[in-house]
Parts: structure tokens; C-alpha cells; sequence
């Protein structure tokens, strides 16, 4: 169980430093960007691209983590005002429904990345665009599990004694 | 058949179903209906990134987190402070624009409240105001600047607008611009109200010391030239929203990281992780309502609700007064980003056709979602407010009021008086 606990911390510490990756290179391509246009009037051809990749790449990271602790934005009624025992057992239950959402999305993207890998398409700078689709199965599986698992944490919550 | 589904989607987002999830149901559902192949949604999400300008939003972001974990809130509140502080009321004054020019820059997210209210609502009941009033000012201030550029929310209109085929173009600097009068017209009459409620009670004055004003302005002297930084960047007309904030986030990392040093660089990847944990929730309801609005126009429901529109209201006056009605419900539930991504694609056209500036729309919409942030069931700012100053909401919303209905009287006005936006755009 320790080493079990110890490896997801140490996920949850890989999956904040990619964050911080990618923001500071969304920073570092803009403001290099911003520069060599301003001094040098010259500009990296792909620097525009490459900066949306990046804010995807976040986009699906993040919804990872917000995943990890219930983060995406809803809206909270229930948990505000219902009754104890409606307040374990609805959102056991709409968790349960948002990880079988997350594996329909691993299905669908899966599908689109297949498509993306076969055809090659390139993002930029001789970089398929499948390399950067790959991320959203991944987070969506990721997603799946973390739902599934809050789902059981609230259910086990339901049916503890007291 | 559809009505059914309507319900079970409101249903699923009032238990609490991520918003990003029922968006995506609606959409799988609706691409069923239509028969098109379900790996359309991977296809339709991974749109996101024909999305300019957008990167934009994770550096403003990122920007706002560090300022609102340094210090930059306590010098603010000095230098407003001895900037106003000689000034009838000035106290209150100070919460309103100190809490405007944060909430601006730090993305409305309720962050306000924790930043400066902590500090602003002691200090309010130590001059003499009265609990109530104190706890409604500092509770209502905290969404004040939502119309002030760089605001998240008016950026990500910005980008909604642009990315639908409306006919004409607006620059950022633009909406930027729309939202200046309307945003000044609420810190006004919100300020006269503040002068009204207080006629019989003697707060006392400070005399104004130059020698403060320089010591004040001397140690927020790095932090002051960034709104100069953000209005020179959009109104120059030079550099994309991108870019301004890109040089907004150098300039606050390098100020507050290694001049001011208020944080530490161990605690950059966590406060970065945090922010883009925010934002990138955000960006999945942005893709998530994409493709949802792309299933709305291939089954030609905004043709359909325009029709019936045009068939049941002939005015505009009408047309604005019900647009009023439904935003506040909206704001009520859901929140800002959502409602923004969600309702803009639908009403952007049918305001344009009863002769609505799409500009002054954006004022309208985030005006109204302004007192959304106020509202019960979901104003967020009640429940942050709540958890800050350990009060309970019904407190809170007795005190938030008498502030929420001018607000409401602003809104009514910025409605109604569409050159209050548009004046300053020729």
C-alpha cells in the first residue's frame, strides 16, 4: 500500500512539473518570439503553432489533475445542501457516470488518433500531429480511473457504519 | 423525445456532473441524433487548437496566481491608501478600487476576497463602519473589474467572438475599450451608494501625507508600471493579446520571483500547476462546448430559436430587457467561464440581428454575470466570502443587497445606454 501511495505522489509531482514545463515554454516561445520580431525582424515560422500544441498538451494535462481531486467546475448544489445520506450517494453515482463519459472519449480519440497516425499529417517543424493526440487518450484514461475511483471511495463513505 | 434529454442534462448538471462531461454528453447525443460517427468528438476537441490568441489565457493566468500569492496585495492597499485616504469615506473608496485593478489582473476568480478583503474588512470595522455594511462592500467589491482589461472573462469573449463568422471584425484593443465607461460607471454609483448609507456616521480622516505617498509609491514601485504595461501592450496596437500577456508574465515573474522575492522559486511549478489546472478545466468546457455548438448549428437550432424569436419579440428594448432577465438566471447557476462559452455562440447572432453591437453584448453579458457572482444558489463569492470571514451565507446576502441592486441599477443602465460602451470605439 506505502509503495502504492509513494508512486502516486510521485505522479502527482511529474504531472504538476509538466505544468510548470509547459507554461514556462509557452513563455519562453512567445517572449523569444516577440523579440526577434521586434530586433531582428525575424521570426521562428512555427512559434505560433507550436505555442497552440502547447496550451492542448496543458489543456489535457490539467484536466488530469483537476481530475485528482474533483476540481473540474460544477456545479455543487447537492453537496451544499442535500441531506447526509443524498450527499454520499448522488455523487458516488455521478462519478461513476463522468469515468464511463472518460472511457467513451478514450474510445473516440483512440479512433481519431488512428486515423491522424495513418494519414501523418504534420503539426509543425516535421512533427505529426499524432504525437500531440496520443496525450488524449492518455488523459482520458487517466481521467476514467480517477473517477472510478472516487466513485468507490463516496460509495464505500455510503455504506460505512455511522 | 429531446425535451426529455433537455431535462436530463439540467438534471445531471444540477446533482453535479462535471460541466465539461454533460456538455459532452449533450453533444455525443446530439451527433447520435444526427448520425454522424462518434470519433467526430476526439476530432472536434482536438479543434481546440485551431484557436488563436488563445495561449493568451494560460499566461494571464499565470501571472494573476503569482501576483496573488506574493505581496502585491498589501502594497496596493498602502498606496491606494495613501492616495486616498484623506478623502471622505476614503477607506471604502480604497476597497473598491483596489478590489477593480486586482480582480482584473488576477482573473476573477474570487481570489479578490482572499487577497484583499481579508485585510480590507478588519480595517473597515476598526475606522467605524457598521459589520453589515463592511461585510457587503467587501464581499460584493471582490467581483468589481471583470470589465477591465486584461479580465479573463472579457479575453475569453474576445476570443468566442472572433472565432464566429459575425461579419465584421473587432480587435482585442476594442473590447477592451467597450468595457472601460461601463466598468467606471459601476465603481461610481456603487461609491455614491457608499456615501449615501454612510451620511450619518463620522469615519474619521486621514490627513494626507506627501511623505507617505513616497515611501508607498517607492516600495510598489515595481509593480506599478504593469497596468501601464497590459494598456500600452493593447492599445498601442503593436503586439497581440497573446504577446501583452506574455511580457505581463515575464515582467511579474522576474518582479515578484527576484526582485521583490515574495516567492520562492521551489514554489513556482506548484503555483504554475495550480493556475494551469484552472485555466486547462476551463479550455476542456471551451472545447466541450465547441463541438457541442457545431451539433447546434448543424441541426440549425440557432435558426430555429431566432425564428421564434423574431416571430414572438419585435424590439429590441423587449429583446434586451428579456436578455437581462435570462443572463441573471444563467449567472445564478452556472458560472462565469461556462455561461460564456455556452450561451455566447447561441445569443451572439440573435443580438446581432436586433441591431445589438456585438461589443456592447460582451459589456452586457459580463455585466449581468457580474451579480451572478452574488447570487444564491451558486455565487461563488458568497460561499468564498463565507469560508473567509466565518459567516453564513444568509449573512452574507442580507449584507451583499442593498449592493447587489446597484449593481442591478448599473446593469440596467449599461443596457440600456449602448453608448456608454461604444463611445470610446469609433
Amino acid at each position: 500500500m506505502t509503495s502504492f501511495k509513494n508512486l502516486s505522489i510521485k505522479l502527482q509531482q511529474l504531472e504538476n512539473f509538466l505544468l510548470f514545463l509547459l507554461v514556462m515554454s509557452m513563455l519562453g516561445l512567445s517572449v523569444t518570439q516577440i523579440f526577434l520580431r521586434n530586433l531582428f525582424d525575424y521570426g521562428i515560422v512555427w512559434a505560433e503553432t507550436s505555442t497552440r500544441m502547447l496550451v492542448f498538451l496543458t489543456t489535457m494535462i490539467a484536466s488530469m489533475v483537476a481530475a485528482r481531486s474533483i476540481q473540474h467546475i460544477r456545479i455543487d448544489l447537492v453537496e451544499r445542501y442535500g441531506s447526509e445520506s443524498i450527499k454520499k450517494l448522488i455523487p458516488s453515482l455521478i462519478h461513476l457516470l463522468t469515468a464511463l463519459l472518460c472511457l467513451f472519449l478514450v474510445y473516440s480519440s483512440s479512433q481519431f488518433l488512428m486515423f491522424e497516425f495513418e494519414d501523418g499529417t504534420e503539426a509543425f517543424a516535421g512533427i505529426p500531429n499524432w504525437v500531440f493526440i496520443t496525450m488524449m487518450p492518455v488523459s482520458f484514461a487517466v481521467m476514467a480511473l480517477r473517477y472510478l475511483l472516487h466513485a468507490i471511495n463516496q460509495f464505500l463513505q455510503v455504506n460505512e457504519p455511522g | 423525445m429531446t425535451l426529455l434529454l433537455i431535462l436530463l442534462f439540467i438534471a445531471l448538471l444540477l446533482l453535479g456532473m462535471p460541466i465539461f462531461a454533460v456538455i459532452l454528453l449533450a453533444a455525443i447525443s446530439g451527433f447520435l441524433f444526427l448520425e454522424i460517427d462518434l470519433t467526430a468528438i476526439g476530432i472536434e476537441l482536438y479543434r481546440l487548437v485551431d484557436m488563436p490568441l488563445l495561449v493568451s489565457l494560460p499566461l494571464f493566468t499565470f501571472a494573476g496566481y503569482i501576483l496573488s500569492e506574493s505581496n502585491a496585495s498589501q502594497r496596493l492597499l498602502s498606496l491606494t491608501r495613501s492616495l486616498f485616504g484623506w478623502a471622505p469615506d476614503g477607506l471604502a473608496i480604497i476597497v473598491i478600487f483596489a478590489c477593480a485593478v486586482f480582480t482584473a489582473f488576477t482573473g476573477a476568480s474570487g481570489v479578490t476576497i482572499l487577497a484583499l478583503g481579508a485585510l480590507l474588512y478588519p480595517a473597515l470595522l476598526k475606522e467605524g463602519y457598521k459589520d453589515k455594511f463592511s461585510l457587503g462592500l467587501v464581499t460584493t467589491s471582490g467581483s468589481l473589474g471583470l470589465l477591465l482589461p486584461p479580465s479573463i472573462p472579457l479575453i475569453i469573449y474576445g476570443i468566442i467572438m472572433q472565432q464566429m463568422n459575425i461579419g465584421t471584425h473587432y480587435d482585442f484593443d476594442e473590447i477592451f475599450l467597450a468595457g472601460l465607461i461601463p466598468a467606471l460607471l459601476m465603481m461610481v454609483l456603487i461609491a455614491l451608494y457608499v456615501f449615501w448609507d454612510n451620511r450619518h456616521i463620522t469615519v474619521p480622516r486621514h490627513d494626507f501625507s506627501f511623505n507617505d505617498l513616497k515611501k508607498s509609491i517607492r516600495s510598489s514601485a515595481w509593480d506599478l508600471p504593469l497596468p501601464f504595461i497590459v494598456f500600452a501592450g493593447i492599445f498601442s496596437g503593436k503586439l497581440a493579446v497573446s504577446e501583452v500577456a506574455a511580457i505581463t508574465a515575464l515582467y511579474v515573474l522576474i518582479t515578484e520571483v527576484f526582485i521583490y522575492r515574495d516567492i520562492k522559486i521551489k514554489q513556482l511549478p506548484d503555483i504554475a500547476a495550480e493556475a494551469m489546472t484552472m485555466i486547462g478545466g476551463i479550455l476542456l468546457i471551451l472545447a466541450a462546448a465547441m463541438a457541442f455548438t457545431n451539433f447546434l448549428i448543424d441541426a440549425e437550432l440557432p435558426d430555429s430559436l431566432f425564428n421564434w424569436m423574431k416571430q414572438h419579440i419585435d424590439s429590441k428594448l423587449t429583446f434586451l430587457l428579456l436578455l437581462n432577465i435570462f443572463l441573471l438566471i444563467i449567472g445564478a447557476v452556472l458560472d462565469i467561464f461556462s455561461a460564456l462559452v455556452i450561451i455566447v455562440p447561441l445569443i451572439l447572432p440573435i443580438a446581432i440581428s436586433y441591431g445589438i453591437n456585438p461589443l456592447h453584448l460582451g459589456v452586457i453579458f459580463l455585466a449581468n454575470m457580474q451579480i451572478g457572482y452574488i447570487t444564491p444558489p451558486v455565487g461563488m463569492n458568497l460561499f468564498i466570502a463565507s469560508f473567509r470571514f466565518k459567516c453564513s451565507i444568509i449573512e452574507l446576502y442580507h449584507a451583499s443587497l442593498p449592493f447587489l441592486l446597484v449593481y442591478l441599477l448599473s446593469v440596467l443602465i449599461i443596457t440600456y445606454v449602448p453608448s456608454l460602451s461604444l463611445f470610446l470605439i469609433d
